[in-house]
């Protein structure tokens, strides 16, 4: 599928919604395996089927007799801890489309780009899709039978209508990521709107003042919802043809990943959420909902890519085989400088726009390279997953952007707008938060091992080393905690009003002595923010944002331009964490 | 199995007050005998960056050093040095990564990026040494090293 060329540069612009172009050739080596997988020689019970055959008295199954994956796969080198084997979370299993024939579906289309004027109208369904990964059917959800649902691609400053209609099983919503818009359509249950019912309908009227990449999903159980597909891309496009730095080509990568065990994916949690302690971390890592990525490009070509993770727990640390990665913006802005990056920090909700040039013909791997750690041996393990290949042709790149993409741009816009903000940066907070966790009734096995392993606990966490300790945590035994430093109060008890207009500092302090320390993205719905110090370092190079990484033991300063009134919701993004009441909202009262 | 339950029992045996104090970040600094009256202690922060984090491409995290000591000497009373230097070693001892000049109060310097390191500092001839030559004087292990214990290790007694 060609895609219209972006003004100024005259160019027939390849996304990665389009397969045809996108995929010409085979990948030239076989991917290695995901670093995770299960290990049946050290449990004896994988590929266990749950159920009335299984012969295994007294485990607590809630008289429930639907096929269970048993037990959930182990990270390499690790044993499920003894304690725990016979354990269950204490939830009934849940998967979409549960007695529907996934024949009856249809197969999930890639992600379609959906060019939209200021006002034009947008059908938009969520529902039951048949999805093949890695040769195996799996009932899924997508928007407009698409996964990832459709690229939207507006013009800075239009509003659409979109016209959602709920025909999945589950109540949902959609929210409308990082946009500064009309608070009674942030598509927030119980805050701005009632959840939409299944075989019910909602019309969003969604506005686009900031240019760049955001993106769309439910906020609604995200832990199944996002999970299993709901998620899309939104592209804002500056009237500003020179808005980038030239390139030759675009992606729209969305990040994600889905736990399965053989054929059969991890059930969720019907009543509330499971892996409640870590978030779901999945151990097939996909790329615009496919486990391979393919790109063809010509030598020298510069390609911009814009970078989303829509994964409920993982983050991730990207790369593109040692080609040269220039980053131009983040969520809500471009930076003040362009700067080069040896990779790209991913966390869940986060969006970078990168610009990649592949100088010399080949193949470049795009991979997700980590340092995991092995709390048994208390050894640092490198992981790396190869998430697709960019295949570079000997034909010259034309024209060739090889001057402009080694120029760093001093985006004089960026600065002169932050520069309006840069009074308050010393300002005393206006506001702290703690980040903890208050465990109930786990697993006497859980609770012993995380009361010995407080020697360390890396401020980020780039996979989950204890998944059947996380598995069986549940959000009944589990409550993530944003905590007013000054009143004591948590989660939606925290009572914060400001004015419209007002400049906020916000200051998050990650507790690293709490039960369970772990990395928590934070996102503020409808404003901006910058992050202006981190452990009391000026940050040097400054975007908005709407998502920031606060690592344990870390305390972010964030200083939050609150213009847009309405009632907003800060939250942790790791939907297992966001299930488990780790969110708070911010009143802007209008002036 | 056995190997796992020593490396438990190990680990339960460091004393409390020696592991990670404030979290992933905060490295306590012994002194040797070459320098009785030195105290210190440092803290990590992520090296300036445009990402979140600063990590390496293959994921190591990248770290600079907020060094804070008293009671060191003038380097000459140790012998013909002019500076103290701080530097990041791998626990195996095998690779020494200069961080930069420190002095009593506090220094910034860095960066290190090994997963888990020693934070040594000892007294050289100049500020910038390519190797390190002189005594030690402070050291600490990064709050990573407390996932192995490897803090006997006599080179850091005063004997090397
Ligand atoms: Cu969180």
């Amino acid at each position: 599928m060609m895609m219209r060329g972006i003004a100024g540069l005259g160019l027939a612009l390849a996304l990665a919604a389009a397969p045809a172009a996108a995929q010409q050739k085979p990948p030239v080596k076989p991917p290695p395996k995901p670093a995770m997988k299960p290990l049946p020689g050290d449990t004896g019970m994988a590929g266990m089927k749950m159920g009335a055959d299984t012969g295994m008295a007294g485990m607590d199954m809630g008289g429930d007799t639907m096929q269970m994956a048993m037990p959930i796969p182990m990270p390499k080198g690790m044993i499920m801890m003894p304690g725990l084997r016979n354990l269950l979370p204490p939830v009934t299993p849940f998967l979409p489309g549960e007695g529907v024939d996934p024949g009856t579906l249809p197969l999930a289309r890639p992600s379609q780009l959906t060019p939209m004027k200021n006002g034009d109208t947008l059908d938009l369904t969520a529902m039951l899709v048949r999805r093949v990964v890695k040769g195996h059917t799996y009932v899924m959800y997508g928007y407009n039978g698409e996964s990832p649902g459709p690229l939207i691609r507006v013009p800075q400053n239009a509003t659409i209508i979109v016209k959602f209609h709920n025909a999945i099983d589950l109540p949902t919503t959609v929210h409308w990521h990082g946009l500064r818009q009309d608070n009674r359509y942030d598509g927030v249950p119980g805050v701005t709107q009632a959840p939409v019912a299944p075989g019910d309908s909602f019309t969003y009227k969604v506005h686009f003042p900031d240019a760049g990449v955001y993106w769309y999903h439910p906020h609604v159980r995200e832990d199944i919802e996002q999970a299993m597909g709901l998620f899309g891309n939104m592209l804002v496009d500056s009237p500003d043809s020179n808005y980038y730095s030239p390139a030759n080509a675009e992606q729209a990568l969305i990040f994600d990943d889905l736990l399965i065990n053989d054929d059969t994916l991890i059930p969720f949690g019907k009543e509330a959420p499971d892996f409640a302690l870590m978030g779901r971390v999945g151990n097939v890592l996909l790329v615009n909902s496919e486990p391979r990525y393919s790109l063809h490009v010509h030598q020298g070509e510069v390609v911009r890519f814009y970078l989303t993770n829509t994964a409920s727990s993982r983050t991730f640390n990207l790369s593109f085989g040692g080609a040269p990665i220039k980053v131009v913006a983040s969520e809500v802005s471009r930076f003040e400088h362009e700067e080069m990056t040896p990779s790209v920090v991913l966390a869940p909700a986060q969006r970078y726009v990168v610009q990649v040039r592949f100088p010399k013909p080949g193949t470049y791997a795009l991979v997700n390279a980590i340092q995991a750690i092995n709390h048994f041996q208390g050894e640092f393990q490198a992981e790396v997953d190869t998430l697709g290949l960019i295949t570079v042709d000997s034909t010259p790149a034309s024209p060739d952007y090889a001057r402009q993409f080694a120029e760093l741009r001093t985006n004089r816009a960026v600065i002169a707008d932050i520069d309006k903000y840069r009074p308050y940066f010393d300002k005393k907070p206006d506001k702290t938060f703690t980040l903890t966790i208050r465990p109930r009734a786990l697993p006497l096995a859980t609770v012993q091992f995380m009361n010995v392993d407080t020697a360390y606990f890396a401020p980020v966490e780039w996979v989950d080393g204890m998944p059947d300790m996380n598995w069986l945590s549940t959000s009944k035994q589990v409550k993530w905690i944003i905590r007013d430093d000054a009143t004591g109060k948590e989660d939606m008890d925290i009572d914060w009003h400001v004015k419209q207009g007002s400049v906020i500092k916000l200051r998050i302090f990650n507790d690293p002595k709490s039960f369970h320390p772990m990395q928590h993205p934070i996102h503020l719905h409808g404003q901006r923010m910058l992050v202006v110090a981190r452990d009391g370092v000026r940050v040097a190079n400054l975007s908005w944002k709407d998502t920031v990484i606060i690592p344990v033991g870390s305390t972010v300063d964030l200083l939050i331009d609150a213009s847009n009134p309405g009632a907003w919701m800060l939250h942790c993004h790791i939907a297992e964490h966001l299930g488990s009441g780790m969110m708070t909202v911010l009143h802007v009262d209008p002036r | 199995m056995l190997a796992r339950n020593a490396a438990w029992l190990a680990l339960l045996l460091i004393p409390a007050a020696a592991r990670a104090q404030g979290g992933p970040f905060d490295i306590a600094l012994f002194n040797t005998p070459q320098s009785p009256s030195a105290t210190g202690q440092a803290r990590l922060v992520f090296a300036p960056g445009v990402m979140d984090v600063a990590v390496t491409a293959d994921g190591r995290a990248r770290y600079d050093a907020r060094v804070t000591i008293a009671g060191l000497p003038a380097p000459r009373t140790l012998g013909p040095y002019t500076a103290y230097v701080a530097w990041a070693v791998t626990p195996d001892l095998t690779q020494w990564h200069r961080l930069g000049a420190v002095h009593n109060g506090v220094s910034m310097v860095g960066t290190a990026d090994f997963n888990k390191f020693l934070l040594v500092i000892t007294a050289e001839a100049s500020a910038a040494p390519e190797a390190h030559h002189g005594p030690v004087v402070l050291h600490g292990t990064s709050p990573s090293g407390w996932l192995q214990n490897f803090t006997t290790h006599p080179l850091f007694r005063g004997v090397y």
